[in-house]
């Protein structure tokens, strides 16, 4: 544990940092909408009502559900975590501030009145400091439940202590885990009691400290982004997981070592197949490996079958990419990832199993447990059934990330499984040769848009010297050394460019 | 002299007031007297238009409020609220400049008027000035809403029924000390109160409302003596029967302190009325009251130091 946080201490307060970054900024737009909304609303109780109402209404949507809808609208990354976090927190802040502002004694109200007080006076001396504690209260409220709520950024690319959690659960990396889900408790706790604190201080040196933070914070954003743009920033995003990590920190180094000029920005772990093709349509990301098994299934639309020949199936991913969506899909590396069924080395001896066809005459013997897609999936288990005539002696569907353990386990004697996966060597699991071509082949390159490859050759040409290199034997020794090992990827990446000469330092 | 011509309010649930024709005269202690609902409090409130009539004006100097700046006028106008109602996030001295900042006082003007109310009041500057609201008793912050409603030398000082809510000790106190300033400012003073005795100890002249009616105008020995309806007479009766207790006669220091066989006990909460039947059917009957021994003659004595209708 205590070693993880060393080899990862950078990483982790940069995401700490961003964690807050995100949170602090959802939280002063949250306050700066919902309190004046509340002050307006004083004089309007209907209005005030109808604002409790809808607000309400958005506290019932599940985070992740908001998420999911503003994606067509503001694409992924911060933008939408913050905008899913401002609507989140509107409610509480309104609801507090609200109340605060409409229970005042109404005996000082008309006091205030009686006087001849400006509104101006009545609102900032005698409302706004009598409903501050509800205020306060409303917004400690908000922050915490930003706080936690902000981990979920990381299902975006919004980045984040989420990533950390998200990474653990992905590649059953406990610390990682840990890491992110007590660092999170622990920021919330600490602007919880923060901002208790601050709730003593006076109004005004609570406005006058807000307006600072507010410069500071602009002068920053703006400064940082007139140094970054002297050079170029390409974006480089993965897949869930280690080996789209070690893979991109490839593509990083191999790019910044011929292009002195070009800053490679990484977002690894940045979601799922069709958040990336999103964010790479979108321009939110230059970059990101995929699978030449993936483009056919997923992103583009053919009536053909697939091609089972890995050379036709990339050309014809890469024409068709071309085609559909205007990309360049550069030249693959030589392993693939393909799908395949694992079962226990020991089994493969006794029965002397080698092959699916082999599997077939046994595999009324076995009990079978597929990742849910695979076993959904026509190029997945329905299939396989009808090429191979397979009918094990029980199916069921289960969580990927437990199903190599099952295995290793006893509990089950056949998984579905992915041609690199490090729990092939870690629990002494054999795979089963295709021999009837059936599973589609997986290929990995770097994919683009075309008009980028086109500005920039000097970076294709970079990133074309991995085509052909990386046998499958080096990729799951790699993934073996970043998920079970929990060495760091970019360490890893590096080792291998330099032990072929890939790259000179 | 404030004016009040055919002043009706109208509300959803009925008449509050109906067709009031009333006149205060410049620099008179005014009491508007009645039961709850009598429509007393928005009669008051009409003066500094935090309640406008449906019908009907109110003139001020004879001219029509509906015609002056509201916020003009309200910065000459004192108010003292029920429980003080000072705001509870300013300091003392913060509460009781707020009008003096709105006229725009200098600091040292302002320093030295506030100094002298405070002294005046009988509240120390130096300790009083710097306190927060909490930090003060029912009747120190009563005090501090009458030196807020003085402070920039109103035309008008408005109460609301400023004492309902304290003990009877800062209640009698606080009553002096309004009846004492009044006469030592002369400004018109409008005083709020359902309490009848308050009515008759303070006012120079008193008008008593009931259901949105004017029922009588005057000065406190008229209506005493000639009540204009049975409404006036009885709630006056009422009053007067109920409350005056025979420890207040011990108080105002009648009755010795010794031991008599043939005395009567009677408690402390009974009244002079009780004390009155006593005598009225044995005429030499001594009573003792928490071991005090009172005589009949002690009673006319008592009696004697009453003011008309004025009881202590």
């Amino acid at each position: 544990m205590i070693e993880y946080l060393q080899k990862n201490s950078g990483e982790i307060i940069a995401a700490l940092g961003q964690h807050i970054y995100i949170s602090a900024i959802a939280a002063i737009i949250a306050i700066i909408i919902a309190v004046p909304l509340a002050i307006i609303m004083i004089d309007h109780p209907k209005g005030g009502e109808f604002v409790s109402q809808v607000a309400g209404v958005i506290q019932t949507i599940p985070s992740l559900a908001i998420l999911g809808l503003l994606i067509p609208f503001v694409g992924i990354g911060t933008l939408p975590a913050i905008i899913a976090l401002v609507l989140y927190a509107i409610m509480p802040i309104f609801q507090n501030s609200y109340s605060g502002l409409t229970n005042i004694d109404p005996i000082l109200i008309e006091a205030a009145d009686a006087f001849g007080v400006s509104k101006r006076f009545k609102l900032f001396r005698v409302q706004l400091p009598l409903a501050l504690p509800m205020i306060v209260s409303g917004i400690r409220i908000a922050v915490v439940l930003i706080i936690g709520t902000t981990t979920l950024a990381a299902l975006i690319g919004g980045g984040g202590l989420g990533t950390y959690i998200l990474v653990g659960i992905q590649t059953n990396n406990d610390n990682a885990l840990v890491v992110g889900a007590v660092l999170s408790a622990i920021l919330a706790l600490l602007a919880n009691g923060l901002i208790k604190l601050l709730g003593k201080v006076s109004l005004k040196r609570i406005v006058i400290g807000v307006a600072t933070l507010l410069i500071l914070f602009g002068g920053y954003t703006v400064g940082s982004k007139l140094i970054a743009q002297r050079t170029q920033t390409i974006t480089i995003a993965g897949k869930m997981g280690g080996e789209p990590e070690v893979l991109i920190n490839m593509y990083k180094d191999l790019i910044e070592e011929d292009n002195p000029n070009v800053k490679v920005q990484l977002k690894s772990n940045f979601g799922g197949t069709s958040f990336l093709f999103k964010a790479l349509k979108s321009g939110k990301i230059d970059i990101y490996p995929e699978f030449t098994g993936t483009v056919m299934q997923s992103l583009v639309k053919t009536s053909d079958s697939v091609s089972h020949n890995p050379q036709k199936s990339y050309q014809e991913a890469k024409q068709l990419l071309k085609q559909q969506f205007d990309m360049t899909y550069l030249k693959p590396m030589k392993y693939e990832n393909d799908y395949a069924l694992a079962i226990r080395t020991a089994d493969a001896k006794k029965y002397n199993l080698k092959t699916l066809s082999d599997l077939q005459k046994l595999s009324s013997n076995f009990n079978a447990a597929f990742d849910p897609d695979f076993y959904q999936q026509a190029d997945g288990y329905p299939g396989l059934k009808m090429t191979y005539g397979i009918e094990f002696a029980s199916v069921k569907t289960m969580e990927p990330s437990l199903r190599y353990e099952a295995l290793a386990d006893n509990k089950i004697d056949v998984t579905d499984a992915y041609t690199t996966d490090p729990q092939l060597r870690q629990y002494a699991l054999t795979t089963l040769k295709d021999d009837q071509s059936f599973f589609p082949p997986y290929q990995g390159a770097p994919l683009m848009k075309a008009s980028f490859a086109k500005k920039n050759p000097k970076v294709v040409k970079s990133l074309n010297k991995l085509a052909g290199k990386i046998t499958t034997k080096d990729m799951q020794e790699m993934n073996y050394q970043v998920s079970v090992k929990h060495r760091k990827a970019s360490i890893v990446a590096k080792e291998y460019l330099l032990k072929h000469n890939l790259i000179e330092k | 002299m404030i004016e009040f011509k055919n002043v009706s309010k109208e509300y959803e649930q009925g008449l509050a007031l109906n067709n009031l024709n009333l006149n205060i005269d410049e620099g008179e202690l005014f009491v508007l007297v009645g039961p709850s609902g009598s429509g007393k409090t928005t009669l008051l409130k009409m003066i500094n238009g935090l309640n406008t009539p449906t019908t009907g004006e109110i003139r001020i100097a004879d001219e029509d409020i509906k015609n002056s700046n509201i916020r003009q006028l309200r910065h000459n106008i004192g108010y003292v609220l029920q429980a003080g109602a000072l705001f509870p996030n300013m300091t003392v001295e913060q509460n009781v400049s707020i009008q003096l900042d709105l006229l725009g006082w200098n600091e040292t003007r302002k320093h030295d008027r506030i100094c002298e109310l405070m002294v005046r009041v009988g509240l120390d500057p130096e300790t009083f000035l710097s306190r927060m609201p909490s930090e003060l008793s029912g009747g120190e912050a009563q005090r501090v809403g009458i030196v807020r409603a003085l402070a920039g030398q109103p035309n008008v000082v408005l109460m609301d029924e400023p004492f309902s809510a304290l003990d009877p000790i800062s209640r009698a106190q606080l009553q002096e000390l309004v009846f004492e300033l009044h006469r030592e400012i002369k400004t018109t003073f409008v005083f709020v109160t359902h309490d009848m005795q308050e009515a008759l100890k303070l006012a120079d002249r008193l008008a008593v409302l009931y259901q949105g009616e004017l029922q009588q105008v005057g000065k406190p020995q008229d209506i005493l003596s000639h009540p204009a309806n049975q409404f006036v007479k009885d709630f006056f009766d009422n009053d007067t029967s109920v409350e005056i207790f025979l420890q207040q006669v011990i108080d105002a220091g009648f009755g010795v302190q010794q031991t008599d066989e043939t005395a009567i006990p009677m408690g402390d909460d009974q009244t002079i009325f009780d004390w009155s039947r006593e005598i009225h059917d044995r005429p030499n009957q001594l009573i003792v009251v928490d071991q005090i021994i009172l005589q009949p003659e002690d009673l006319v004595n008592y009696m004697a130091t009453l003011r008309v209708g004025v009881i202590r």
